[in-house]
């Protein structure tokens, strides 16, 4: 266990002064002699965070579905769509594409980060040996589409800022907006608290 | 913890050889909990609270019951009162007898006690009725559905919606009436109540009574004109035009222009009895056809009379007059042929209802045992019925009483289905009859021997003013003459004629003449005795 990776020496972060950092202790937090920055071996904490930011998530991810996103009052005329309804208004309108594209991007999407992050952070922590390459570039690809699922607040965004033309037309941002837009933000924070190293480690560790 | 299980790992001085230029990170204590575990936290509260709020939050769902779901659309419709959101359609569906649409919402929290068998739902969209647009902002919103809450009557959840908006919302003072007419006229539901020609109020519903006989109308009336409808208030159809012909000439009432054309209901109170006390919420009146008709007295007591005419009733109708020296007493109530077997040829048969109340009565109350006998006395005073001309320009006939002195002895036949009334004959008959009489003494004049001798005597004139002509030429020639002697006698006298010349000359020398006998009388008479003795 003294034996493994982590007891090699690291440059600091910020001055890049080579130290020797011990593994993670609880209730000491490693910083650099030379500029006090904080350094580490491994993103601290790096479980415990991710799995606080995947919860939080997953309990906003409801109210995100559930509430209404966005609300068009046409003439006088509100109607308020969550984000299935408005796949749907989207379906029965013909226009399948531009369904399918805001159902991946809005629906499929974080859910797929909240569980593959999960499936990792339970791989880690079981201390699986299968496939670390796979589960590395699996990790790669959770945190590389994750921001595009901000496409959709933006598209409100933009539209709340665009179309306000009084009783004409006007739209508005509900609370599901709200919501997604911290599902959103809460995977994009879990999946960059997650340290893919970890898998390595274990998988090391397994073979020493 | 996950990131705990490597922890506990060499401290720093059992490290492996420190190589050169390798300095040992510093230690920093910390405490022990991180504060990335309030994220979840919050977000589950939040969660939590959003949770609680829409569990107690969700007002009460109601069924509404419409014959159509027009302009009605689950998740979108609103319920509003005062334009106001206070609930939400979220399902149509039809009923399983498919003869309705049975309309789900969802009010506001709180509304549950607004929610009584008195509460009313309707559609309200875009509307023109009785002279009135209403509902035009839900051209572009979409309807909604409208509610009048009432906090009276038995909670319920299940509702029958209005068809049509109610014209009054529950919360607007006023009280109920009921109208009682033979026909709804051209009023419909909103149809206005007037009174002195202000809108005081509508027409909020009618039906037919289950006879069929008669309709029934509710008029709402706002306060605080409700407490001008009396116990003795008259109401009467102020529909259309009412064109009359009076003694007065024409004349043309209605209320208003918008009246003509959706009709209304006009309402006013008799100023006597100043004490008629204020009419309660669902008093029964009756409707009268005009405004005429709502100032007749009310006839409580007919009394029915036959009468017998025999000459031409066109122009008599049931409910024309019938008068009494020119007031009305009473109205005709059917008019008919009948065919009377004891005559042998068909007889004007007219029954007639005397209101004895439109007679006051002096002095003493009469009992209607003494009627007969008072009945008896005035047609033995010569009291009979003719038909008399009511309107000249339009040929009305009314049946007059009236005493008639020298009228054939009559009685009144008390045993008979209907009493009967003697009658005459009307002033036009009698002027007819008379007419007859005189052609038929004309018709016996022996006209064609006085023609015949008239013929012959003016042939006779006729030879003789030929002979007359025959006599001319001689007659011609007499005066030929005659003026031919006219005119040398013309020529004899004439002022230059020789005959005149001499005739003056002669005259002149008489007068000489004369002058010298009358000195010659004169010498005489003062020297008379030259007459013997000559002159001196």
């Amino acid at each position: 266990m003294t034996a493994d990776a982590r007891s090699f020496p690291i440059g600091c972060h910020e001055c890049d002064l080579a130290l020797r950092v011990p593994t993670s202790a609880r209730g000491v937090a490693p910083r650099c002699p030379r500029c006090g920055a904080a350094v580490h071996q491994r993103k601290t904490r790096s479980i415990a965070r991710c799995w606080a930011f995947l919860i939080a998530a997953a309990l906003c991810y409801l109210p995100a579905n559930l509430y209404p996103a966005m609300t068009v009052v046409s003439l006088g005329n509100a109607q308020s769509d969550t984000i299935l309804s408005g796949v749907i208004y989207l379906l029965s309108h013909g226009l399948w594409p531009l369904a399918l594209v805001v159902f991946v991007a809005s629906v499929v999407v974080p859910l797929a980060k909240v569980v593959t992050l999960v499936y990792l952070l339970l791989s880690v922590q079981s201390c699986s040996r299968w496939r670390p390459a796979d589960r590395t570039r699996l990790y790669r690809v959770t945190e590389a589409i994750g921001r595009w699922s901000m496409v959709d607040v933006y598209v409100i965004t933009i539209l709340v800022a665009l179309v306000s033309l009084g009783n004409l037309a006007t739209i508005e941002a509900e609370a599901g907006a709200v919501f997604f837009g911290a599902v959103v933000v809460l995977t994009l924070l879990a999946a960059e608290a997650f340290d893919p190293r970890l898998i390595w480690d274990r998988a090391e560790l397994q073979d020493g | 913890m996950a990131e705990n299980h490597d922890s506990g790992g060499a401290p720093p001085a059992e490290a492996p050889s420190a190589e050169e230029g390798i300095v040992d990170a510093l230690l920093v204590e910390r405490s022990g909990i991180s504060m990335v575990w309030l994220v979840p936290v919050v977000a589950a509260v939040v969660g939590a609270w959003l949770a609680y709020t829409a569990l107690t939050q969700r007002g009460p769902a109601i069924t509404i019951r419409f014959e159509s779901a027009a302009g009605l659309e689950a998740n979108k419709t609103k319920i509003r009162f005062k334009d106001v959101e206070v609930g939400k359609v979220e399902a149509i569906e039809l009923s399983e007898d498919l003869t309705h649409v049975d309309v789900h919402a969802r009010l506001t929290k709180g509304s549950a006690r607004y929610l009584t068998d008195r509460t009313r739902f309707w559609v309200v969209r875009a509307r023109l009725s009785a002279g009135q647009v209403s509902g035009l902002g839900t051209i572009l919103s979409g309807a909604y559905i409208g509610i009048d809450p009432s906090s009276e009557g038995e909670s319920t959840e299940n509702f029958i919606g209005l068809e049509r908006p109610p014209a009054f919302t529950s919360d607007v003072p006023g009280r109920t009436f009921k109208l009682r007419s033979d026909t709804l006229g051209s009023l419909d539901l909103e149809s206005p109540v007037y009174f002195r020609r202000i809108t005081v109020g509508r027409v909020v519903s009618y039906e037919l009574d289950p006879n069929g006989d008669q309709v029934t109308l509710e008029v709402f009336v706002r306060a605080p004109h409700d407490r001008r409808v009396r116990e003795n208030t008259r109401f009467w159809n102020a529909s259309g035009l009412d064109v009359s012909m009076s003694p007065e000439g024409f004349e043309v009432d209605s209320i208003s222009l918008a009246s003509i054309l959706i009709g209304g209901v006009a309402f006013e109170t008799p100023r006597l009895p100043l004490s008629a006390p204020t009419a309660n919420e669902g008093t029964v009146f009756p409707l009268y056809a005009n405004k005429r008709a709502s100032k007749r007295p009310i006839i409580g007591i007919k009394v029915p009379f036959l009468l017998h005419f025999e000459q031409s009733a066109a122009g008599l109708v049931v409910g024309s007059p019938v008068d009494f020296q020119g007031i009305v007493v009473g109205q005709v109530s059917d008019v008919s042929l009948v065919f009377d077997e004891r005559l042998r040829r068909p007889r004007i048969s007219v029954l007639i209802d005397i209101e004895p109340e439109r007679v006051r009565v002096t002095d003493v109350e009469i009992l209607p045992e003494r009627r007969q006998e008072i009945w008896n006395a005035m047609v033995a005073q010569g009291l009979r019925a003719r038909l008399s001309t009511h309107n000249l320009l339009t040929g009305q006939l009314a049946v007059s009483l009236d005493f008639h002195v020298g009228a054939a002895p009559a009685k009144i036949d008390w045993g008979a289905e209907v009493p009967e009334i003697p009658t005459v004959p009307s002033p036009i008959e009698e002027l007819k009859a008379g007419l007859g009489e005189f052609m038929a003494k004309l018709n016996s004049l022996p006209l064609e021997p006085i023609g015949n001798e008239l013929e012959g005597a003016l042939s006779r004139l006729n030879t003789v003013l030929g002979d007359l002509e025959q006599t001319t030429p001689a007659l011609t020639g007499a005066l030929e003459r005659a003026e031919e002697a006219l005119s040398s006698i013309e020529e004899l006298v004439a002022p230059d004629s020789q005959v005149s010349a001499d005739l003056k000359r002669a005259l002149r020398e008489i007068a000489d003449g004369a002058r010298a006998l009358r000195l010659l009388a004169e010498e005489l008479e003062e020297k008379p005795e030259i007459l013997i003795r000559g002159r001196p």
